[in-house]
């Protein structure tokens, strides 16, 4: 298209302005901020490294890396595992199977704050529904108190955070599954391939790629988890449950330290860094895209 | 003989397909089922033991009791227009912002295209809470705390799924409009502004829904930037709501629902703009 040399710029301009102001320029703010002892109403004052120094050392900070890994480690297989398997079941030609594609992606565009309030009633210790049914029909004695206990706070967020999140990852590997030509299953069918040999042989390896995106951008949702402990559990029962991002926002808003907060966000933008590069390293070996 | 190969008739096939997805649209819809059962129940059923799947005010006079207080007694409504301005402005300011950038991504050759795209991509790895705590001071700076200058002005600016998206869109207009419109003698901004948008429009509907679905819901902005009752967002509405009523589930969820309800509504009558636009792009 023939156009003027400014008039490009022109068009650009204010997501330029969104850009450096609203991303990359907080991004550098970020990083020179973790080096200052900052509370918002004295002037930040130099540290060097001591913000780093002090979060290696702090042993809450381990535990909460080891929260949010732990998280990741039963969010991503779980959001995987249940978008793959919801994905294939809409991925056939059935009556009303809109409808049922419309169902599963519902959690997803619902408010965090209100479906936790109803997940914190589901796993009330003593009235809630589940507990119940620990209760009498798996003759579970003395179920958890799901929310309130060390060992399993987190794996009730966990919970929580999947079933919510779920139906996004579902529509991505959906797109994927209709991008594989359906004439290579025709010719499995003919030379007598049974089904899971066509889902191993044709799915598995031409679903790769998208595998491979789906896996990315799960990892760095279960890193930015943040409104799932917000409205359940505030990172309780003492800091069980508090994961990276929660750490970042109590330390940063709640206990007014800035600066280690800015430290603290380094780390993770760190963590999101190395999944994407090792993600990318490891793709070239098992991502495929041809047979 | 390979017994996996045995032949089911395909309606037995259909029927298990069914129960399967019946099982799947169970577990996604109970706490919704369940949201909606408690708001219907009376204080004394709620913490019945065993817990009764049928709720006691069905169909009698008291039955909308828990909807009534919440929405007279608590501002609700008044949140709810909130969120509806909020949202809707985030959502506006973005078409602008991502359908310009969007058309010069996909239509215009200039220096530096493949670094400012590639820097706009590459934001989308960046977690917001590296980003919000220098944003806040620079909000506090602007002056612009207590006032929905942050919750619209960030998203008004940034759009990053928009523009990549209405970039691919773009692309897919045929050069030969581009060059009629030129014979005529049309400006580029008037190519923009009278081929490009009107044709884009399906695109536009979906950016504005997904854009008004994710600032109706945002949590984390307005906890940080709102702190006047009459300003608060069905999201701080909600949860102030829930530090001050503890264990009143019937009302607190009956806040929920009321809170749920205008994106279902939305959700369902669009749902082909919203899923289908996702779904093609496969980018949040």
């Amino acid at each position: 298209m023939k156009h003027g040399k400014i008039t490009p710029y022109i068009f650009i301009f204010p997501m330029l302005v969104g850009l450096f102001v609203f991303r990359l320029g907080p991004v550098a703010v970020a990083i020179g901020a973790s080096f200052t002892r900052w509370n918002v109403q004295a002037p930040p004052k130099f540290l060097g490294l001591a913000n780093y120094v002090e979060a290696i050392g702090s042993e809450t900070f381990w535990l909460v890396t080891k929260n949010t890994l732990f998280f990741t480690a039963l969010f991503v297989p779980g959001v995987m595992i249940l978008a793959l398997l919801m994905a294939m079941m809409i991925n056939q030609k059935l009556k009303g199977i809109a409808f049922f594609r419309g169902l599963y992606f519902m959690p997803y565009i619902t408010a965090m704050v209100a479906v936790a309030m109803v997940w914190n009633w589901i796993f009330a210790t003593r009235f809630g529904i589940l507990n119940h049914i620990l209760r009498n029909f798996l003759h579970i004695s003395s179920p958890p108190a799901w929310l309130a206990e060390k060992t399993w706070a987190l794996v009730a967020l966990a919970i929580v955070a999947i079933w919510k999140a779920a139906g996004f990852q579902m529509m991505v590997f959906l797109a994927g599954l209709q991008g594989i030509p359906k004439s290579l299953y025709e010719a499995a069918e003919i030379d007598g391939a049974s089904k899971l040999a066509q889902f191993l042989h044709i799915t598995v390896p031409l679903l790769s790629p998208v595998t491979f995106f789906v896996f990315i951008i799960t990892v760095i949702d279960a890193f930015k988890t943040f409104d799932v402990t917000f409205a359940m559990t505030g990172g309780g029962p003492n800091y069980a449950s508090t994961t990276l991002a929660y750490f970042i926002y109590q330390n940063a808003f709640i206990y007014s330290r800035m600066g280690y907060a800015a430290s603290l966000a380094f780390f993770l933008l760190i963590f999101v860094g190395i999944t994407t590069l090792v993600s990318f390293k490891v793709k070239e070996r098992w991502v495929s895209y041809d047979l | 003989m390979n017994m996996l190969n045995f032949k089911i008739p395909r309606s037995v096939r259909n029927i298990f397909s069914y129960v399967v997805l019946s099982i799947f649209a169970f577990t996604t819809i109970f706490p919704f089922l369940w949201m909606i059962i408690t708001t219907f129940k009376s204080r004394g059923a709620i913490f019945s033991l065993p817990p009764t799947m049928m709720p006691d005010l069905l169909f009698k006079p008291e039955m909308w009791d828990s909807y009534i207080a919440v929405l007279t007694k608590y501002s609700f409504l008044r949140y709810a227009g909130n969120s509806l301005f909020v949202a809707g402005m985030a959502a506006t300011g973005q078409l602008l912002t991502a359908s310009l950038a969007g058309f010069a991504f996909a239509r215009m050759e200039f220096k530096g295209k493949g670094l400012f795209f590639g820097l706009l991509l590459s934001t989308t790895m960046i977690p917001t809470e590296v980003i919000i705590i220098p944003e806040f001071l620079l909000m506090a700076k602007l002056d612009w705390l207590d006032t929905y200058l942050p919750l619209i002005v960030p998203s008004f600016l940034v759009g990053t799924f928009g523009t990549f998206m209405l970039r691919e869109f773009f692309m897919s207009i045929p050069e030969e409009l581009v060059e009629a419109a030129h014979l005529d003698g049309a400006s580029t901004f008037q190519i923009y502004r009278k081929i490009f948008i009107p044709l884009s429009m399906p695109a536009m509907t979906t950016l504005f829904l997904i854009g008004f679905i994710h600032n109706w819901n945002e949590l984390l902005r307005p906890v940080l930037y709102i702190s006047s009752s009459n300003l608060r967002t069905i999201t701080i509405g909600l949860t102030s709501f829930q530090n001050e009523f503890g264990a009143q589930w019937n009302l607190l969820l009956a806040g929920a629902v009321i809170s749920i309800l205008p994106l279902l509504i939305v959700y369902i009558l669009a749902q082909r703009y919203i899923v289908e636009g996702i779904a093609t792009t496969g980018l949040k």
